[in-house]
């Protein structure tokens, strides 16, 4: 019944986890290679002359460099084709952005999210079985290895261990341990091998009843005898079994809750399976596996990735994550970079600080890096080399064409290490490409991260929850939440809410703004009044007088960001306000300093719409409407031909 | 071609994809610097280009995605796919398997793009009538099947080059102004930039093309 399947999901040791898995059709050449890199040698003297002949006359010193062989490249290293250097990675390679179901699975923040999600899909107990599996396997293996320690702690008091020279304590202990438990076959071998524990795929020899032969404990001479055995052994016995009888009692309340027929809401897996879970935590000899939940654990997992996952990349749940992480107070550069939605928005951002050519290289760099490593070490030499050559062609060579400015002593080291006999490797461009990140990373990052352009990418985050929030009644999503759910808007919403959604998509057909009839007055004319408990400040600001959470702690992180993160975690209104504000701020500072004001009635009309426009939308709360409104009002304002003015915000 | 900031209104973003040797970064190459290279390298991994366009009286950019198109790279060029609000699958009229391979690439654009994304096929070395390998007719029953908008272009002569981008720029916008695209979802492929030189007003009617086809 039982296949010695891997317990993980299939762990990648790519350099990027969040991408596709690699290409099944990477050659294998195997032994046939080797020779193919023998003949290779030739060719790759050609692309050293091509090199040399790039260079200027007075650099034969560098030539003759290259022609010399690197200490390093032993005969060992010849032909490896980069399996020394398979174990590359780069220190970023994911965007906290990005996920995979496993990468969920194991992150605490956006689990919350995910259950979200899966419990408006129905199918939120797939996921509570896995995470309560999961937890029972890890802590299972925890108290077995401890019980397997303490065991061997046992034995060794129990009487004076002569000392033995060389590095055999171990094995000797192991063999004590393995007597003293000596009837139970499978905590035998839960004992015999103590170091074996975090690679889980040797579920075959764990199977109860199937002595293991070979194991390092049994190869251990054994001199000592055993006459403390009989003493410890029901000790050990008893702790043993009270072991197994807590592993059972956690087992049964997973079976019971997700497995057994009669449970609410079983997961659906095979009788087969369950059969054999029965089997595992009902063992022969009261032995527990705790690996028992591992193949109902896969299937359920293969749920979640094939039928729900990308749906849930598409929800807002997603966003609202994605927004908790660009709010926590830290963006690294490896968020933006390895999120395709923010890297859309960095890539205009580096264009616009023309500033191109850095990412650019960095992509195609680490784009060949990435290809060259998930080959392990199975790749054409000669074709790394020509993928190689045109980057350096591009950015490195003294006639390229898009030269980045790199220092010679890093030109150098690109020279050879493309020359390399056999191909370069996959860490071929690792030097720039460090220095392509650092200078993304501190010279541009910080712009980007205060820019209107990210700004927009956080709002436009927020506006996928919002929009889903108000049209998304808890029906499953079929495809994406892009489509007829909210082009059907329903009159049955809150109108103030669906005003300002309709307002924003369909920007062209829902608004008509004539200018001149724009008239601050009739802002303030409203439905309901709604202000309590406040004023209004000389910004339009509302400010409440009595305070609804005195002592609530200030966090740490902008104000901005803790806006968001309340916003996010559903304390909105505050937190509304907050975002509206800054963001308010943000329009009518981009419009009015791109603006070219020269009379004052003009600038003063503008602060004066804006002020009346957070007044009057703060205090209804609709922080959705005034973030449309004023950005309308400052679209409307916007005149280009007129003459600059300065205009600075009046000091509070 | 650098624009002075702030000159459009919305950002598309484009990826192209197909076999490699059909000709996706020449298609760029003309379509962005009006120049067809003879003897380009080719693509490691992704190269991105711009250009501003107008469309339907909007100034529009294109923020276009060049793909690798050889196997090895298909992995990594799979990422770029997500967020994509248009996609150009190019085929290569004189080579037969370039064509049949479109299937392949179709599936991936359907798996990793977003269900409203606009694909438009493009035979692409329509200069090449001598050594055509795929009639016209078949291809534009095969993109009717798949409801994919489609064209023959030369990069070499700039022949429906910028009709190719034009066409699923209009497509996009249309989907924007019915609805079926939220312009404000991040992911969209799309990005509303709120300077718009005129006022609310954003009517296609009521404004003239003014400059023709900007550059």
């Amino acid at each position: 019944l039982l296949t010695a399947k891997s317990k993980e999901p299939e762990k990648v040791t790519d350099a990027k986890v969040n991408r596709a898995p690699p290409s099944p059709h990477s050659p294998s050449l195997g032994l046939r290679n080797h020779h193919a890199i023998q003949e290779a040698a030739g060719p790759s003297h050609v692309a050293i002359n091509a090199i040399s002949a790039n260079m200027d006359s007075f650099a034969r010193g560098r030539t003759a460099i290259l022609k010399k062989q690197p200490s390093h490249m032993e005969a060992a290293h010849f032909g490896d084709l980069g399996h020394s250097s398979v174990n590359y990675q780069p220190q970023e390679d994911r965007s906290r952005l990005s996920k995979t179901v496993e990468h969920v699975l194991r992150d605490n923040v956006a689990i919350p999210h995910y259950m979200h999600f899966m419990e408006h899909q129905g199918a939120d107990h797939l996921v509570r079985f896995w995470l309560e599996a999961e937890s029972f396997r890890s802590t299972s293996w925890s108290r077995v290895r401890a019980h397997s320690l303490n065991s061997v702690k046992h034995s060794s008091l129990a009487e004076p261990v002569p000392a033995s020279p060389g590095g055999s304590e171990l094995p000797e202990l192991a063999q004590h341990t393995t007597n003293a438990l000596t009837r139970d076959s499978s905590s035998e071998r839960l004992a015999a091998h103590p170091e074996q524990r975090d690679s889980f795929s040797t579920e075959a020899g764990l199977r109860p009843g199937t002595p293991q032969a070979g194991t390092p404990s049994r190869q251990a001479p054994s001199q000592t005898g055993t006459p403390y055995k009989a003493l410890s052994n029901s000790t050990l016995r008893d702790l043993s079994d009270k072991l197994m009888k807590i592993l059972e009692k956690e087992a049964v309340t997973i079976f019971t809750k997700y497995i057994s027929p009669d449970a609410v809401r079983p997961i659906p897996i095979t009788e087969q399976i369950r059969t054999d879970i029965v089997a595992k935590i009902c063992g022969e000899d009261g032995m527990v596996d705790p690996n028992c939940f591992v193949i109902a654990q896969s299937v359920v997992f293969t749920i979640l990735e094939q039928q729900h996952f990308s749906d849930f990349l598409r929800s807002h749940h997603f966003c609202k994550y994605q927004i908790e992480v660009l709010t926590s107070g830290s963006v690294f550069l490896a968020d933006i970079l390895f999120c395709e939605s923010a890297l859309f928005y960095f890539s205009e951002f580096m264009e616009k600080e023309e500033a191109m050519n850095v990412l650019q290289f960095w992509l195609a760099a680490d784009n060949f890096q990435n290809q060259l490593a998930a080959k392990k070490g199975q790749y054409d030499g000669q074709e790394a080399q020509n993928d190689a050559m045109i980057l350096y062609d591009k950015y490195f060579s003294l006639q390229a064409t898009n030269p980045l400015g790199f220092g010679d002593s890093v030109r150098m080291e690109i020279e050879s290490n493309i020359c390399r006999e056999g191909g370069p490797l996959p860490d071929c461009f690792t030097t720039p490409l460090r220095q392509a990140w650092t200078t993304m990373e501190k010279v541009y990052m910080p712009g980007f991260l205060s820019s209107n352009l990210y700004y927009k990418y956080l709002s436009d985050l927020i506006n996928s929850v919002r929009a889903d929030e108000f049209v998304n009644v808890s029906s499953p999503g079929q495809g994406g939440p892009a489509d007829n759910e909210r082009s059907s808007s329903n009159a049955s919403e809150a109108p103030v809410g669906l005003a300002a959604i309709k307002i924003l998509k369909n920007f062209d057909e829902a608004i008509t703004v004539d200018v001149a009839s724009l008239d601050p007055e009739s802002l303030y004319q409203r439905p309901y009044a709604g202000m309590t408990f406040g004023k209004v400040n000389e910004m339009g600001q509302f400010i409440r007088e009595a305070e609804p959470e005195p002592d609530v702690k200030k966090s740490k992180g902008s104000m901005f960001s803790q806006a968001m993160k309340k916003w996010v975690q559903g304390n909105s209104d505050e937190a509304q306000e907050e975002m509206a504000w800054q963001i308010a701020k943000m329009i009518v500072n981009d419009v009015v300093h791109q603006s070219n004001h020269d009379s004052p009635g003009k600038a003063t009309k503008v602060q004066n719409l804006a002020q009346y426009s957070l007044c009057c939308v703060l205090m209804c709360g609709e922080w959705l409407q005034f973030f449309s409104k004023c950005f309308l009002l400052s679209v409307c304002s916007y005149d280009p031909t007129e003459e600059p003015k300065d205009w600075h915000w009046p000091s509070q | 071609m650098t624009a002075a900031p702030y000159n459009y209104s919305y950002i598309f973003k484009y990826i192209i994809i197909g076999d490699m040797g059909v000709g996706k970064s020449c298609l760029l190459h003309q379509f962005t610097e009006k120049k067809f290279m003879a003897d380009c390298p080719h693509t490691i991994g992704v190269e991105f280009g711009t250009r501003i366009m107008e469309v339907n009286g909007q100034k529009v950019k294109l923020q276009i995605w060049d793909t690798a198109g050889q196997e090895r790279f298909r992995a990594v060029t799979r990422s770029y796919y997500r967020g994509a609000a248009g996609a150009l699958m190019v085929y290569d009229i004189t080579r037969r398997s370039t064509y049949n391979h479109l299937s392949s690439w179709l599936t991936d654009a359907r798996n990793l793009t977003n269900p409203n994304t606009v694909i438009i096929l493009i035979g692409n070395k329509g200069d090449l009538e001598a050594q055509r390998d795929v009639t016209y007719e078949e291809a534009k029953q095969f993109a009717e099947e798949n409801g994919l908008l489609f064209l023959e272009a030369s990069a070499k002569t700039g022949e429906n080059v910028e009709e190719a981008f034009l066409e699923a720029a209009k497509r996009i916008y249309q989907n924007i102004q019915d609805g079926s695209l939220d312009l404000n979802a991040a992911e969209s492929g799309v990005q509303h930039k709120p300077s718009a030189p005129q006022g609310g007003r954003l009517n296609a009617d009521s404004q003239p093309a003014k400059e023709g086809c900007s550059c």
